[in-house]
């Protein structure tokens, strides 16, 4: 329980100096959000008058503790370009970006753990060689092209899928009570729907999760090679145990510590990274709205934005940290 | 004879055809679907000055008055006439009986009071533009009189920006921010169109409203459905899907290529809206030399930069206005002369000389102009220096002399098509960026603001134009901007797309009250 706490701590201590980061560095690069909030042919005296309604005629510690006590209170503050709380607007968009990282995360796992583990089992032979150049030709893939190309010949030429979009334009009234709408799709029992989201957003997540799988094949390969050649493995082949037991009971059981630490990481790397594909694809998303904040100098919006993404990442690598824990307690103490 | 016979009962044929057709589509139909790469700000009209929400406010919205698609003369909307009092300050408008919003209910002059009053008091971005508007006062439910604190010419034209929002409904939602926060997501109009849904990264839909009070007579979308796609070869390939019918963004190759396509058709609007090299004139540096300026002036070759990076999608400039704008002078600009540039340089030692631009790197245009001007340029010895950021953070550098560059480039939106719109914006002293301003020149010349007030302050055309001719004159001679293009606005659409017309006073929206679809 001690450990949990600790771990828990340690998260919010994190989020807080990224906030303090994120905020500073909206105020280092140039830009100055009230000429963008006044308009065109605005003028100095309306320009001020923004900027201090604005709250940005206060010092950098002023608006940094009234903007962190309001978060702290749960208020990200409005958007100066949407004038929706930001909070509203993150959670219309979080939910399409995270369906899109989870299915793309899925293919990751689906894809390292057994190509990774059968890899390292047969190591050196042809299939081996073979993982490990298209491993390592992966890991160069840039995503947006990655995504072009899929877009372009899977879907404009060969129609295989949609060429961008959440829904098809049929679906395009279709609203979910939580915004998942992969589980709002099932939840009012329509697998249609449900059917043509998942069309919608293979190719965006194949293309979002093709580097990161390159990477995360390698990782599991490379601690797996150094788990099949420990001792006990000698030992369990001498016991007489099956190649399938010793692969799956044990080498993939202890092996899996170091990949199981990558891909709780590469879920927040991925959130980040959706922008990439949310631009291509036309899918709206957490990317896409973070961008126009960056553009705009909408300095809470992207604060808030960070700050999500930032927990999101926390919480991935603290379910992670919390699940090697559960296998292997004094493991993740050492750890 | 019996040939005369069958032509006379085709032509019948025809124009039964025509009268069945327009008796059918008397009521809006189909789905039309606009692919845009910009998602919308917001749905405030407060906000309209920005084309992403402007191209939805124009189908939502009525305004007292407006610019047709196709024209450059204000015509009567919500107003049926109006007075102008003599000494150019009071403007009475009269109002439509038979208007309602989408609620039902009827717009009277009250609505349009609130709205400016709304405008006013939450500091609206769309007010920017009505010069010294000081109120308004109702003087009968059908009858609103607006007050200036000075005359102002383009005062009718300003108002075709100003939507007129329901004051029941806003009244009701203004919560603390002046209903910026609920006029955001809702709408509160009386236009053709009603919004359906907002979604502001996806999509947003509109559809007919049915008791519009222009009436849905001929071939009108019934849906009108914005899609933001920011990827231009996505734009593309959903228009060649038939998932969209009009895309705008599309690369300027790909809109050639669309040229020949069968199935679709490319509009080339004439655009005003010039792009500019505005050179430091307050600058401490060379910029702030006169001839220095003359010296860039001849560096660069607008003719190539419109044959290859525009790929002719646009006019030859001829000075800081389109030349076919009321008022425009010819023959104010230094033309291309890089041997003449050259000359200048040898005879003054400026050979060495390092120079600064900022720009916007998102935009090709003003990329492809940056690296040929820093190609002539060095060409001749001098060194142009390139910076790219975001328009937030350029603008915030000229906000201060100190840290404006020596160049800057810029386009200048016109919220009107009237001189004043372009030449008050980008030369007037008042609005040097400094000040806040478009000015990004730094340029305070005393004899060209007293020309450009003088003509912003008078309702005669011809002395307008007269007043408009010698300020060009005056900034030609002071080398202030390159005019670098006028690019046109390109469209890719269906060929199933009807009505759809350029509109230079609401540059990248569409008239969608006016397009349809056709079988």
């Amino acid at each position: 329980m001690r450990y949990v706490l600790e771990r828990i701590a340690f998260s919010l201590f994190a989020l807080f100096i990224l906030i303090f980061i994120t905020f500073l560095l909206s105020h280092v690069v140039p830009g100055d959000p009230a000429i963008a909030a006044a308009g065109p042919n605005a003028g100095a005296e309306k320009i001020q008058l923004i900027r201090e309604r604005m709250g940005l005629d206060q010092p950098f510690h002023v608006q940094f503790l009234t903007y962190g006590s309001k978060v702290l209170a749960g208020d990200f503050g409005t958007s100066w370009f949407t004038h929706q709380p930001i909070a509203d607007d993150i959670m219309r968009e979080l939910p399409p970006s995270l369906e899109l990282v989870v299915l793309a995360m899925l293919i990751n796992l689906v894809i390292s753990f057994p190509v990774g583990l059968i890899a390292a089992r047969y190591h050196g032979s042809s299939f081996d060689n073979g993982v490990r150049v298209v491993a390592i030709a992966g890991a160069g893939l840039p995503i947006f092209w990655t995504a072009i190309l899929l877009q372009q010949k899977v879907a404009a030429d060969w129609q295989l899928f949609p060429v961008a979009g959440r829904l098809s334009f049929a679906y395009r009234d279709f609203e979910g009570a939580t915004g998942f709408y992969l589980f709002d799709s099932l939840a009012q029992a329509r697998l249609d729907v449900f059917l043509d989201l998942i069309m919608h957003m293979f190719l965006p997540a194949l293309a979002l999760s093709l580097l990161f799988t390159a990477v995360g094949v390698r990782i599991t390969r490379t601690s797996m090679i150094s788990e099949f050649r420990k001792d006990y493995v000698v030992m369990a082949r001498a016991k007489g145990a099956s190649e399938a037991r010793i692969m799956f009971r044990h080498v993939f059981r202890n092996g899996a510590t170091p990949s199981l630490t990558v891909f709780g990481m590469q879920f927040g790397w991925m959130l980040g990274a959706t922008v990439l594909v949310e631009e291509i694809f036309g899918r709206p998303g957490i990317g896409r709205y973070a961008v126009k904040a960056v553009t705009q100098s909408d300095i809470h919006a992207v604060v808030g934005v960070v700050l999500v993404v930032g927990l999101v990442f926390v919480i991935s690598n603290m379910a992670i940290d919390l699940i090697l824990f559960a296998i292997n307690p004094r493991k993740a103490r050492e750890d | 004879m019996i040939r005369e016979y069958s032509l006379k009962l085709s032509l019948c044929a025809a124009v039964a055809a025509v009268h069945f057709a327009s008796a059918v589509q008397a009521s809006p139909s189909g789905v039309l679907i606009i692919v845009e790469n910009e998602t919308p700000e917001n749905l405030d009209p407060a906000n309209a000055t920005n084309s992403t929400v402007n191209q939805l406010t124009i189908g939502i919205y009525d305004t007292l008055v407006q610019f047709t698609a196709g024209e450059t003369a204000v015509s009567p909307r919500l107003a049926t006439g109006w007075s102008i009092s003599d000494d150019g300050l009071q403007y009475t408008f009269t109002l439509r009986d038979d208007v309602t919003f989408h609620d039902g209910s009827s717009l009277t002059a009250e609505d349009v009071k609130f709205t400016l009053d709304r405008l006013q008091s939450s500091a609206g971005k769309v007010l920017n533009d009505m010069g010294p508007f000081a109120g308004a006062e109702v003087v009968d439910d059908l009858t609103i009189k607006l007050s200036l604190s000075a005359p102002f010419g383009p005062f009718l034209s300003a108002l075709s920006r100003i939507y007129i929002v329901n004051k029941d409904l806003v009244e009701a939602n203004m919560g603390e921010d002046n209903a910026r926060q609920w006029l955001a997501v809702n709408a509160a109009g009386s236009g053709p169109y009603m919004v359906k849904s907002y979604k502001p990264t996806e999509a947003v839909s509109l559809v007919a409203y049915e008791d519009y009070w222009g009436g849905w007579e001929g071939n009108h979308a019934a849906e009108v459905v914005f899609r933001y796609v920011s990827e231009p070869s996505t734009q593309l390939a959903l228009l060649r899907s038939g998932e969209v019918h009009v895309a705008p963004d599309l690369t300027v190759e790909d809109k050639l290529s669309m040229m020949d396509e069968e199935g679709f058709a490319v509009d080339i609007g004439a655009a005003a809206t010039p792009l500019y090299f505005q050179f430091n004139t307050a600058s401490d540096g060379p910029t702030g030399n006169n001839e220095f300026r003359r010296m860039l002036s001849m560096a660069f070759d607008r003719e190539l930069h419109l044959e290859q990076v525009l790929q002719g999608f646009g006019t030859m400039p001829d000075g800081p206005l389109p030349s076919n704008w009321v008022g425009h002078q010819m023959g104010t600009e230094t033309g291309f002369d890089l041997e003449e540039a050259k000359r200048l340089v040898d005879e003054n030692g400026w050979a060495g000389t390092e120079l600064l631009v900022r720009y916007l790197p998102a935009i090709e245009e003003e990329r492809l102009a940056v690296e040929q001007f820093q190609s002539n340029l060095a060409s001749i010895g001098i060194t142009l220096n390139a910076e790219g950021m975001t328009w937030p953070a350029q603008a915030a550098t000229v906000q201060d002399l100190a840290t404006t560059s020596d160049i800057n480039m810029i386009y200048n939106f016109p919220s009107f098509p009237d001189a004043h719109a372009i030449l008050n914006t980008s030369f007037n002293g008042a609005l040097t960026g400094y000040n806040g301003g478009y000015n990004w020149g730094q340029y305070s010349n005393p004899d060209v603001d007293a020309l450009l007030n003088a003509a912003a302050s008078s309702s005669d055309p011809q002395e307008r134009v007269r007043l408009y001719q010698e300020a060009q004159e005056m900034i030609g001679a002071d080398h202030v901007v390159i005019t670098v293009s006028n690019p046109g606005f390109v469209l890719a659409m269906s060929d199933k797309v009807t009505g759809y017309v350029y509109n230079v006073a609401h540059h990248q929206t569409f008239n969608i009250m006016d397009m349809g679809l056709s079988e």
